[in-house]
């Protein structure tokens, strides 16, 4: 089956995707109550969408299309209210977090339908050890090869979204000393990485993906386990690394600094992307992941290392004016703050670990922190 | 052989030394008897797992009930033995961790699963008095039968869900409809006692002594256990590990101070497990089972609970027994039916969980053993109950784990 024609949409509107955890309010494991909350959940309007993911502990809720970001953070904040209501129902916990910080894989119990017992079967226990958790933001392109463009140019920033979602850093009862430890999960896979580098999208699309399909190893674009994708059914670039923040608050301000990024990078006043800016990238990326935003940044173009932190700092000045015309100044104030005092929520997790001294404890202060919305 | 008796003196009567070597003979076997039952009932239901993939604990008491002396094998009558007290703290340990499962705010949050105990517990009481009334029982044993009825066993529903890992709203709502029939239950028997010490012996006193005091000792001796304890483990600081130990240490104390006291053993474990839960600041990794002890104390406590019973006793009734299991188990089904959808689950799920709630042998036999001082021999005075006891003890995990596979919720390579 060819690739899908890639359907223009509206540019620089935007959604999010969030996989959230359900646990048990006993102990705080996973708990496998995805069948029966989406059961409570198909009863009433509820105000977005909610999906099954792979493993009976988790959902995925999404958001309409959007153009602000104060639309988007209404939406999110009823979406989680509706959740955290039905939760209660069913005496099942909602929580963000990339990573559950101590479930044990081989207890999941993939979710029954078609697609996620096959696969199951292929992936075996990869698919189980995927029982982690993040946030794709879509963002709309006034066409196909705008999206390729897109795509690639923002390749020095996906370790800013690393860093400012990051909210793994327990994984199977441990500290991994990662502060997004759910993306390497995500790298065991085998098409996991980064985009070839094409710009025209019907040689995207009659080359490289039909190449691919013929070799057998893809059916869909779905395949493609990319940091960032095109998403031609949509007409979106769909960003997929980061960690589903511990409040939604969080989720919404990342997707409008998504959104004022890709506004400055239309302008085209960077220089255009070239396959030699790949060779820093996944040294970058793991930067990011092990350090946060403590992480040390090679420039692809100057090659000039810089601390996380003040790239992203940096950044957010360069934004200033998209911001203000996307009406999303309160957004990026909020990443400013998160950069400059507290911290993104791997800290958070940890401080919370140090004061609980335990796992559970962890889990607790995330449920609790999805309710209430705000970080502080 | 004769010149050696000699040697040792013509003093002593020729047949003392094999006197003595059956005595030490027997003495030695009855010593090694329970250990020997829990280990063929261990082996039998590792067995009975492997090939017939029956739950563990069916097998343990259809063991249990095979080597009792009643039926020519070699365990006594445990009862009132050191084993019984065994057995009551494995019962203890089962209650504490059902209690500690119970999040009172879910049933503030959704009162329908709440009606819903109320309902199945109240209407189990109703149906099985009126079907005792018809099969002609005198009152008290009528009564009796009903408010045993009216509980299901944590005992089976803990360790089948466990050992299938299950979780889910059948689950979640067996363990919370169960903890609430069983208070329920033990409210109504101390009630029905209390009737009875009155009834019969005419003391006010006794009547109140046996039902008000116990429940409300009990509860708060369980309640100060939960608060204290947490407590302490808070001022030892950091003992995630050792907080299971804590806990069991804790649980055989407290099963030990309530029944030398004469209290209710299983409604202080249960308010134990509760009141810890929701007072908790250390989150215990309290392992569920509590582990090994917990999963050799269980082999002892269904072997305990089938060797209790005697084949006359379970003759005794058997159609008033069929009778009492099948309207029991359509009264549970029907009333978790009606409420499932008002509750938030589907017809099917609420019917599954009405016949996950079918065991209620563990709880009848550990609260007649601790009721024993009562003089209230129910086993042989009940028409039906024994050869209830022994059908469910069978019947009721079967039924359970059935449920919670057809309901999905269990792990599909099952067991440990």
């Amino acid at each position: 089956m060819a690739l899908n024609a890639f359907k223009a949409s509206e540019p620089l509107s935007m959604g999010i995707e969030l996989e959230l955890q359900l646990v048990n309010w006993t102990d705080f494991d996973l708990s496998g109550s995805a069948s029966d909350l989406l059961h409570l959940l198909g009863h009433r309007t509820f105000p977005g969408d909610v999906k099954p993911e792979i493993t009976e502990s988790m959902i995925e809720i999404s958001t309409a299309v959007h153009h602000s970001h104060a639309e988007l953070l209404a939406q999110l904040r009823s979406i989680r209210d509706a959740l955290v209501r039905s939760g209660d129902r069913l005496n099942v916990a909602v929580c963000g977090g990339g990573t559950h910080p101590f479930q044990r894989w081989s207890e999941r119990r993939i979710f029954p339908n078609p697609r996620f017992n096959q696969l199951s079967t292929l992936y075996g226990y990869l698919a189980k050890q995927f029982t982690v958790f993040g946030q794709h933001i879509h963002i709309g392109c006034a066409s196909a090869n705008e999206a390729l463009y897109l795509l690639h140019a923002l390749n020095r920033y996906v370790p800013h979204f690393i860093a400012l979602s990051a909210s793994s850093p327990f994984f199977q009862g441990v500290d991994t000393q990662f502060d997004s430890a759910r993306l390497n999960s995500v790298f065991a896979f085998p098409l996991s990485g980064r985009a070839p580098l094409i710009f025209d999208w019907r040689e995207f699309a009659e080359h490289y993906f039909a190449k691919m399909e013929k070799t057998g190893v893809v059916k869909s674009m779905k395949d493609f386990y990319w940091d960032i994708r095109p998403k031609p059914e949509y007409g979106t670039i769909e960003l997929r690394v980061c960690d589903t923040p511990l409040t939604v608050d969080r989720a919404a301000a990342l997707a409008a600094y998504l959104q004022a990024l890709c506004r400055m990078l239309l302008q085209r006043d960077e220089a255009p992307p070239v396959e030699d800016d790949y060779l820093v990238y996944n040294y970058n990326r793991f930067q990011a992941c092990r350090f946060g935003l403590d992480g040390v940044l090679v420039h692809p173009k100057s090659n000039a290392s810089q601390l996380l932190r003040d790239d992203i700092l940096a950044t957010l000045v360069r934004l200033e004016p998209h911001a203000a015309a996307l009406d999303s100044v309160a957004a990026l104030d909020q990443l400013r703050h998160e950069v400059i005092g507290e911290g993104n929520h791997a800290s958070l997790l940890r401080q919370h670990f140090a004061n609980a001294g335990s796992v559970q404890g962890v889990v607790d202060a995330a449920v609790t922190l999805f309710r209430r919305g705000r970080s502080r | 052989m004769h010149r050696a008796r000699q040697a040792r003196g013509a003093d002593v009567p020729a047949r003392e030394p094999t006197h003595l070597i059956h005595e030490t003979l027997h003495g030695i076997l009855s010593s090694v008897a329970w250990p020997a039952a829990i280990a063929t009932a261990w082996v039998v239901g590792e067995l009975a797992y492997r090939l017939l993939s029956l739950p563990r604990i069916s097998s343990y008491g259809i063991a249990g009930f095979a080597m009792a002396a009643s039926q020519g094998g070699f365990l006594d009558n445990p009862s009132g033995t050191p084993v019984a007290l065994l057995a009551h703290f494995a019962f203890g340990l089962i209650l504490f961790e059902l209690g500690y499962r119970i999040n009172l705010r879910w049933l503030r949050v959704n009162p329908w699963l709440a009606i819903t105990g109320v309902a199945e517990a109240g209407g189990s009481f109703a149906a099985v008095f009126i079907l005792a009334q018809a099969f002609a029982l005198p009152m008290v044993p009528s009564l009796l039968l009903a408010a045993l009825a009216m509980a299901t066993s944590p005992a089976a529903v803990l360790r089948v869900a466990n050992e299938l890992q299950s979780s889910g709203q059948v689950t979640e709502r067996l363990f919370h409809l169960t903890a609430c029939n069983c208070v329920l239950s033990l409210f109504v028997f101390k009630a029905v006692v209390g009737y009875w010490v009155l009834a019969s012996a005419g003391s006010a006193f006794e009547a109140v002594w046996n039902s008000l005091v116990v429940i409300g000792v009990s509860v708060a001796i369980g309640a100060a256990f939960g608060v204290a304890v947490p407590a302490l483990l808070r001022q030892l600081g950091r003992i995630d590990r050792n907080a299971t130990v804590a806990f069991a240490a804790a649980a055989l104390l407290l099963t030990a101070v309530t029944h030398a006291f004469k209290f209710s053993p299983l409604l202080a474990a249960l308010a134990f497990g509760l009141v810890a839960r929701h007072r908790r600041a250390i989150l215990s990794q309290a392992q569920r089972n509590f582990g090994t002890l917990g999963d050799l104390l269980t082999v002892l406590l269904f072997v305990f609970i089938a060797a209790s019973l005697d084949w006359q006793q379970v003759r005794n009734g058997l159609t008033l027994a069929l009778a009492v299991i099948a309207l029991r188990l359509a009264v549970k089904m029907a009333a978790t039916t009606l409420f499932a959808r008002p509750s938030g689950i589907t017809w099917r799920k609420g019917a599954l969980t009405g016949l996950a709630m079918t065991p209620m042998s563990g709880l009848v036999i550990v609260l007649l053993e601790q009721t024993r001082h009562l003089k209230l021999y129910a086993l042989d005075q009940v028409a039906g109950l024994a050869a209830i006891v022994l059908l469910l003890e069978v019947i009721g995990p079967i039924l359970t784990r059935q449920a919670l596979v057809w309901a999905g919720e269990t792990h599909p390579r099952e067991g440990r």
